[in-house]
């Protein structure tokens, strides 16, 4: 398909192309362009010049923080975040979500920072980062300021963003002792797009008997990833255990008015939406007690 | 940095031969193959990023080359379907295509041969359910993929004991 006449540059600093980004308004980063490119293909959007971002060695690397979270470029690959011994180890279910978006040859070019810039709601990374607390640092030609994930996204493919700024990495702070996370998403098809998600991090009590604190974030149910307040307060002192965790889970988006389109009408999403949190917690408590087996404790 | 504007000159290197050319901006890599390089061995389907007919390797890594623009390979190594058969030969994989039945129209085949020459690297063994997800990027409308995941496993049987080769080579039954 020939695309709209388009110009294209490849700075070899992240200055130059947040050079580029604030003296041009129609250039757009170009990083895996997985998305990008189909959306100048549907001429949908219309860009001048495309600033391929993605060779920049500084929005590529995975790095451990002084204080043993992650710092994540924008750039890295969803194949990068899947294969990264770093992510494994700390953030196993990062790893995990990042392993079953689509197929290989997407894994291969799309990144974690356009995945959460396009802020399709049916992205994979955007509630699990939510449910991690990870914090979006983000550049501009005039200085950085960080913003929590839980803030980014503004809604159908609108971030925090402003013109001229550009995501350059990803904080995710280290997971708290006695902490597991969890994931599960409702999908015809493994590692297809999914109706409902939900992602989930809970922290137990010494013991590892009862839930201490929780965040549950559900996807595709508005068009950001939202948390579910009322959830996590019933899960805040409930014992962890499934049947407990089921209970609590019983009124999950009962206060909210999900989406309806053709996949799914708002009824069926609330209510699987009550099953994804559920499956989502009881990941998570498996992770913080550390029986996870390498290959379910994550989900999809 | 490198310079703006709507057509650039791009170097590759193209299944071991290192070619020139300067290409429109806009030009999408799998054009860039099968119309300026007249590799038209790589096919292009929905050109929408889900069929994966036209996905190739490009520094090591599978891609679909309908989502990516010419000038971001500038500088990179291409593997297309053409570099499998060696002076003719069929590789293993091939082989094991043409043997299993793994297609009938062949419209897919390209992107399936690709995809599976990279799973093989990543994962010479794989299982069932790994040659599944290795694929799953690419579609295949004719042969339900039964025919083409029994070729791919057979593929890395022979090539983890090099039996086929071995015993074809002495005219065997293999």
């Amino acid at each position: 398909m020939l695309l709209e006449q388009v110009e294209y540059v490849r700075p070899e600093t992240v200055g130059d192309a947040l050079e580029i980004l604030a003296s041009d308004d129609g250039a757009a980063p170009l990083a895996g362009g997985q998305s990008l490119v189909n959306v100048l293909k549907n001429r949908v959007a219309s860009v001048d010049v495309l600033v391929d971002i993605s060779r920049l060695a500084e929005l590529s690397s995975i790095a451990r923080t002084a204080d043993g979270g992650l710092s994540i470029g924008a750039c890295v690959t969803y194949d990068a975040l899947d294969r990264s011994p770093e992510v494994r180890a700390s953030h196993w279910i990062l790893g995990d979500v990042a392993g079953h978006i689509e197929d290989q040859q997407i894994r291969n070019k799309g990144t974690i920072g356009g995945n959460c810039c396009l802020s399709d709601p049916t992205n994979n990374l955007p509630p699990i980062l939510v449910a991690l607390g990870a914090v979006m640092e983000l550049r501009s030609r005039s200085g950085e300021r960080s913003v929590p994930a839980a803030d980014f996204f503004k809604g159908y493919f609108a971030t925090a963003l402003e013109p001229g700024e550009l995501l350059v990495s990803i904080t995710v702070p280290p997971m708290p002792e006695h902490s597991g996370a969890g994931y599960a998403s409702l999908a015809v098809g493994a590692d297809a797009k999914a109706l409902v998600r939900a992602a989930a991090r809970v922290t137990l009590d010494e013991g590892g008997t009862t839930i201490a604190e929780s965040c549950l974030v559900l996807a595709r149910v508005a068009h950001v990833p939202v948390r579910d307040a009322e959830a996590e307060a019933r899960l805040s002192g409930a014992d962890a255990t499934e049947e407990a965790v089921r209970a609590a889970c019983a009124g999950v988006a009962d206060g909210m008015q999900p989406i309806a389109d053709v996949h799914g009408s708002s009824e069926y999403r609330r209510q699987m939406a009550k099953v994804m949190a559920r499956r989502a917690v009881v990941q998570a408590i498996a992770a913080a007690r550390g029986s996870r087996n390498g290959s379910t404790a994550g989900g999809k | 940095m490198g310079e703006r504007g709507t057509s650039h000159s791009v170097t590759v290197e193209v299944n071991g031969e290192k070619v020139s050319r300067i290409v429109a901006a806009r030009q999408l890599l799998v054009h860039f193959l099968r119309d300026t390089l007249g590799l038209t061995g790589t096919h292009i389907g929905c050109d929408t990023g889900n069929c994966g007919a036209c996905s190739v390797i490009v520094d090591g890594k599978l891609v679909k080359s309908c989502m990516i623009l010419a000038p971001q390979v500038d500088g990179s190594t291409i593997e297309t379907v053409e570099s499998l058969a060696q002076d003719g030969a069929l590789s293993p994989l091939q082989e094991s295509f043409h043997e299993h039945h793994g297609l009938q129209c062949g419209y897919c085949t390209p992107g399936m041969l690709m995809s599976a020459t990279y799973l093989l690297r990543q994962n010479p063994e794989p299982t069932d359910e790994e040659i599944r997800r290795g694929i799953r990027g690419n579609v295949c409308r004719c042969t339900g993929y039964v025919n083409i995941v029994e070729a791919i496993r057979e593929a890395s049987r022979g090539q983890a004991t090099g039996r086929r080769s071995a015993h074809a080579a002495a005219g065997e039954e293999v």
